[in-house]
């Protein structure tokens, strides 16, 4: 963050016209900027280290006490160390869901793109229109037809909706434009190539990072939904990290010790994410940049 | 009802032109085989998932329970067609959800965009150092849970907790911002989705041709100039697909309402559509009632996103929308 | 529904009892159940248990140790209006309800109106109903139907800050409204931050509390038709009380347990707090700093006589489509009138619960450290203000919509844009309309 209040000196050239950008004023406005972002992070990363008395006492940023050590112990012990079972829940739901969920949306973006057949486009619209419904009203009707097959209450009736992101194959049929040239699979298909083996062999790695970036975006909306596990799941065992910390927080009314427990837990609970943005970086950048560019 | 369909691949046709004339079995096959294959997947779960549930959402939308007396009997189940439909529009909570969304659309929309918008020229104009930090901390908050996002905000938002309401009120600016829910809503929702959406403006501004610029420059255009009228309309499908995404998230506006509901009572429980269907489902247990304004937000989504290709897709005339990214708002 | 239908969900529901049951089993396996016991008489019965209130797994880890015919199993959902009766009440439809769960006496006639509760009555004879406090089983007989054993009754009572109000000059807790308003005053003349209670207005339960103590009687039976009547001339009294509390700016209106209440609290600027006997435990909780500074008093009233509501409070309910109805009211017995059974839920915490068995008071009040009150005897208190619940009070069968109606409109006052009185008339309205929408029959008082 030092390029701001670096080189004043080289402010405004003379000759431009006033209303120019300056590069202080470029560099300024991206530092407010960022600093607008960050900050509500940084609260969480200080508030993680305090007690419930200074938490709501208004003293989050004050370095006073630190007590991020007994949060952590506080956070590890409550209720048998649920916490990190839920951790684990999540990483499950979340990796597991969105490796399984890109694959399967490059897959059907990958079809809409390179195949013609009859009803595609209306078959694509009715994709579309998944986008459109909110995964509230979902919820309910998800619920009492689990409890019909049966699965209420366990791990499939999270994981298995969320496998599906219309909005993912949306995605991946533009990955695929900007990606996979119609000459390669003409190559391989001149090669004697099956179909199929055309897809696996030359399309999946051309849209590969097409395919971090859907991964990336699901397993991040997969990580956050606590909806549709909360009307799903009852035993605490099942809980993914989002759905924990919620019912954490509906009991700080009562309980003000869980105020610690919760903040501690949030930040936590946002590392994987960081995580796997920061490491995947050059992969989402260039699937976006590619969705964007033709 | 198909809005945005962005490609119209060449390739497409050349892959079943490959064999026009063989009408037999085995070239269908080979014709239909892998993309059934290749789709299934998807279509099962979609089916199950979502296509299902809708069904089963609309026909719930049909029916009511009606007890009898003082109601400890229990209740039953009747048919009452589009009671349900007519009770909800009728409601006024539900209309002032309507209002209330439209006001936060007509603030947030325009205002995340064009600070995303700004935020991607600044990155790509040639002063910038440190693009990648950049790039990163602002589309950081895209990676906070909304819910941890909108609890943290809420601390932030509280008088006596906050250090920036603190340090608003020790300047003389007094911020309620809990009192007031539509900025409180607006900025919450501006600090998740701006970083996410510069993020893609600025792929598509890094893609520009050299070229280009390189020519405005020899005419003389200032950066503000290049910016305006070179750098903006050539990434203006990109601009229309994220508003059209960011315009269908919006409708499903929740999370953040939701979390603020639990803090200020100035938040009403039917503050947004969905929420009213929320409340409808989960408070009165009127699953009738919250299958069917979640129907009605649904087709109030689709005819609005209709209604943007459209405008778009004449506005933008020959030019080929181009294949872009958009937001998963 | 047709009977083929209805057979072919029984048996959906059979098989998802079953693998339920297949994979608890496996879940619990390495958690070296209790049923390994094949040589014992009879078999062992299994409840599934909801709830959610802090030391409810040590109540039920308790009774699983001490029982060999009854297993529980207990989940912990979210809070109810946080989302638990959400669950419930889909669980409910969906036929996955639980044997037995925690519900509060306000939501208990909304759920059996939605057919969510057995009537207990034939497991709970006369001996037991004597041992609870007469308002408790009054709230769980719904048409003269038992529907639930009460776990807590929740007196409200006001908490105050000694040391604030001797600064103010006040020597005792105000005993009527009218001191209590002049105690305000004097309060806010000292220490002008300082306000000596809050309006919540997210939670009108607390309302509703001082209505009922002031003998208005919201809901009540007449043959089979409901009477609802939220504008009566007492909630018009309490009304106007508290609208003019807050029009002369005596009070804060602030949510509760919102981060701003308790921020208010921490500073020292909120000096009392109008809550239930539970309410005591989460000031304790929330304030580790002001520990000696508080105190509890009878709640003010209008003739200085004491008189009291309830503010919150919970029951054990058993679901009506349980076929272990028998095991579950053993196991709710045991959890609301033995000692063991309320040790287990008091030491595992802060609670300063207040029993429905009186015979256990002494118990709770032993098992909560009072020093945060200077080692007074918080529970006489609660206890003189658990008899002094006014016994006419009747819960309606739409408490939902009663309260999320008066929240909504509750939340313009502070801005000024609304009354009291408006939120009444609204809530009634919607009440009303609510009640007739589903079918129930209303009549005018």
């Amino acid at each position: 963050m030092t390029t701001a209040t670096a080189r004043p000196g080289t402010t405004s050239t003379p000759g431009r016209r006033p209303w120019s950008l300056s590069r202080t004023a470029v560099n300024g406005a991206l530092v407010l900027a960022t600093a607008y972002t960050l900050l509500p992070l940084g609260w969480l990363l200080a508030a993680a280290a305090k007690n419930t008395g200074d938490l709501l006492g208004g003293r989050a940023l004050t370095p006073s006490t630190w007590h991020l050590g007994a949060n952590l112990h506080a956070l590890a012990t409550a209720g048998d160390g649920i916490y990190f079972r839920w951790y684990l829940n999540s990483l499950l739901y979340a990796g597991i869901g969105a490796l399984l969920c890109a694959l399967v949306c490059v897959c059907a973006g990958y079809a809409f793109h390179v195949y013609s057949f009859p009803g595609k486009e209306q078959l694509f619209g009715l994709v579309l229109l998944g986008v459109l419904v909110p995964t509230t009203a979902l919820a309910l009707p998800l619920y009492l037809l689990a409890s019909k097959v049966g699965v209420v209450n366990t791990f499939w009736a999270v994981f298995v909706p969320s496998l599906v992101n219309p909005f993912g194959v949306y995605l991946a049929r533009v990955f695929c434009a900007g990606y996979v040239p119609g000459e390669a699979l003409e190559a391989a298909r001149v090669d004697g190539a099956g179909e199929l083996r055309t897809f696996w062999s030359v399309g999946l790695p051309m849209v590969l990072p097409g395919l971090v970036t859907v991964f990336l975006f699901q397993f991040t909306a997969i990580w956050n939904n606590f909806f549709l596990p909360l009307v799903m799941l009852s035993d605490d065992r099942l809980f993914p990290v989002s759905l924990g910390l919620y019912s954490w927080n509906t009991q700080t009314h009562a309980f003000p010790e869980y105020y610690p427990l919760v903040v501690t837990g949030s930040l936590l609970g946002i590392v994987p994410l960081v995580i796997a943005f920061v490491a995947l970086q050059r992969h989402w950048k260039a699937g976006l940049t590619a969705g964007s560019v033709k | 009802m198909t809005p945005t369909v962005p490609t119209t691949a060449p390739t497409a046709a050349r892959a079943v032109s490959a064999a026009p004339s063989a009408r037999t079995a085995a070239a269908r096959r080979r014709r239909y085989g892998a993309p059934t294959v290749l789709l299934a997947p998807f279509f099962v779960l979609f089916t199950a998932a979502t296509l299902v549930p809708i069904g089963y959402a609309v026909y719930l939308s049909l029916f009511t329970e009606h007890r009898s007396g003082l109601g400890f009997g229990g209740s039953e189940t009747v048919f009452t067609g589009l009671g349900n439909y007519t009770r909800a529009l009728g409601d006024g909570a539900f209309r002032g959800g309507f209002r209330n969304l439209a006001q936060y659309c007509l603030l947030y929309i325009p205002l995340m965009m064009c600070l995303a918008l700004v935020l991607a020229l600044l990155l790509d104009s040639a002063l910038v150092r440190a693009r990648r930090f950049f790039q990163l901390a602002l589309f950081l908050p895209h990676a906070v849970p909304g819910t941890i996002a909108a609890l943290v905000w809420v601390y932030l938002y509280t008088p006596g907790i906050s250090p920036v309401i603190g340090a608003l009120n020790s300047a003389g600016a007094g911020a309620d911002l809990l009192g007031h829910p539509l900025p409180a809503v607006v900025n919450m929702a501006v600090w998740e989705w701006t970083g996410y959406n510069m993020v893609i403006f600025f792929a598509a501004l890094q893609a520009i041709p050299r070229e280009v610029l390189e020519a405005a420059r020899v005419d003389g255009a200032g950066p503000l100039r290049t910016a305006l009228s070179i750098k903006v309309p050539l990434i203006r499908s990109s601009l229309t697909v994220v508003g059209l995404f960011t315009v269908i998230g919006s409708l499903q506006l929740f999370t953040e309402p939701m979390i603020l509901h639990g803090t200020t009572p100035s938040v009403v429980s039917t503050w947004s559509p969905n929420m009213y269907a929320y409340t409808a489902a989960f408070e009165r247990h009127d699953y009738g009632l919250a299958a069917a304004s979640s129907v009605l937000l649904a087709l109030a989504a689709a005819a609005l996103s209709f209604v943007v290709t459209r405008a778009t897709r004449t506005r933008s005339g020959r030019t080929r929308p181009q294949t872009e990214t958009g937001a998963v708002a | 529904m047709s009977a083929a239908l209805s057979r072919s969900r029984r048996a959906l529901r059979a098989a998802a009892a079953l693998t339920a049951a297949a994979l608890s089993a496996t879940l619990l396996a390495g958690c070296g159940s209790d049923d390994e016991d094949p040589a014992g008489a009879g078999k062992t019965v299994d409840i599934t248990f909801w709830g959610w209130a802090k030391g409810t797994k040590e109540v039920v880890d308790a009774f699983n140790a001490s029982h060999k015919d009854v297993h529980v199993t207990y989940e912990e959902i979210p809070s109810g209006a946080a989302g638990g009766y959400a669950k419930l009440s889909n669980a409910v439809k969906a036929g996955n309800a639980p044997d037995v769960f925690n519900v509060e006496y306000p939501q208990l006639p909304d759920f059996v109106s939605q057919g969510a509760v057995k009537d207990i009555g034939e497991y709970v004879d006369a001996d037991l109903k004597a041992k609870y406090l007469p308002q408790a089983v009054q709230l769980t007989t719904l048409g003269g139907a038992t529907y639930a054993l009460p776990l807590d009754a929740a007196p409200q009572v006001f908490y105050y800050r000694k040391d604030l109000f001797a600064k103010a000059g006040i020597k005792t807790p105000p005993r009527t409204w009218d001191e209590f308003h002049s105690a305000a005053g004097k309060l806010r003349k000292a220490e002008p931050g300082a306000r000596i209670a809050t309006f919540f207005p997210d939670d009108p339960t607390t309302f509703e509390a001082m209505a009922w103590q002031a003998g208005a009687q919201w809901f009540g039976t007449s043959g089979d038709s409901w009477q609802v009547s939220l504008n009566g001339p007492e909630t018009a009294k309490v009304a106007g009380y508290w609208q003019k509390m807050i029009d002369d700016d005596l009070v804060r209106v602030e949510p509760s347990f919102s981060q701003q209440w308790t921020a208010s609290l921490q500073k020292g600027q909120t000096a009392g707090y109008l809550g239930a006997s539970w309410g005591g435990g989460v000031l304790k909780g929330t304030l580790p700093d002001q520990a000696g500074k508080w105190a509890v008093a009878p709640l003010p009233s209008w003739n200085g006589d004491a008189a009291g509501g309830m503010l919150g409070g919970s029951t054990f309910a058993v679901s009506k489509d349980s076929k272990k109805a028998k095991a579950a009211v053993e196991f709710a017995t045991w959890a609301t009138t033995t000692p063991e059974g309320i040790e287990a839920r008091i030491s595992a915490g802060n609670s300063s619960a207040y029993p429905a068995d009186p015979d256990l008071v002494p118990v709770a009040a032993k098992a909560f450290k009072a020093d945060f009150y200077g080692g007074q005897d918080v529970y006489g208190v609660y206890g003189s203000a658990a008899k002094s619940i006014g016994q006419k009070w009747t819960w309606g069968p739409a408490m939902g919509v009663t309260n999320t109606s008066l929240k909504d409109s509750f939340g313009r006052l502070s801005s000024g844009s609304g009354t009291i009185a408006q939120a009444l008339a609204s809530a009634q309205k919607d009440t009303v309309a609510e009640l007739k929408n589903r079918g129930l029959k209303v009549s005018a008082r």
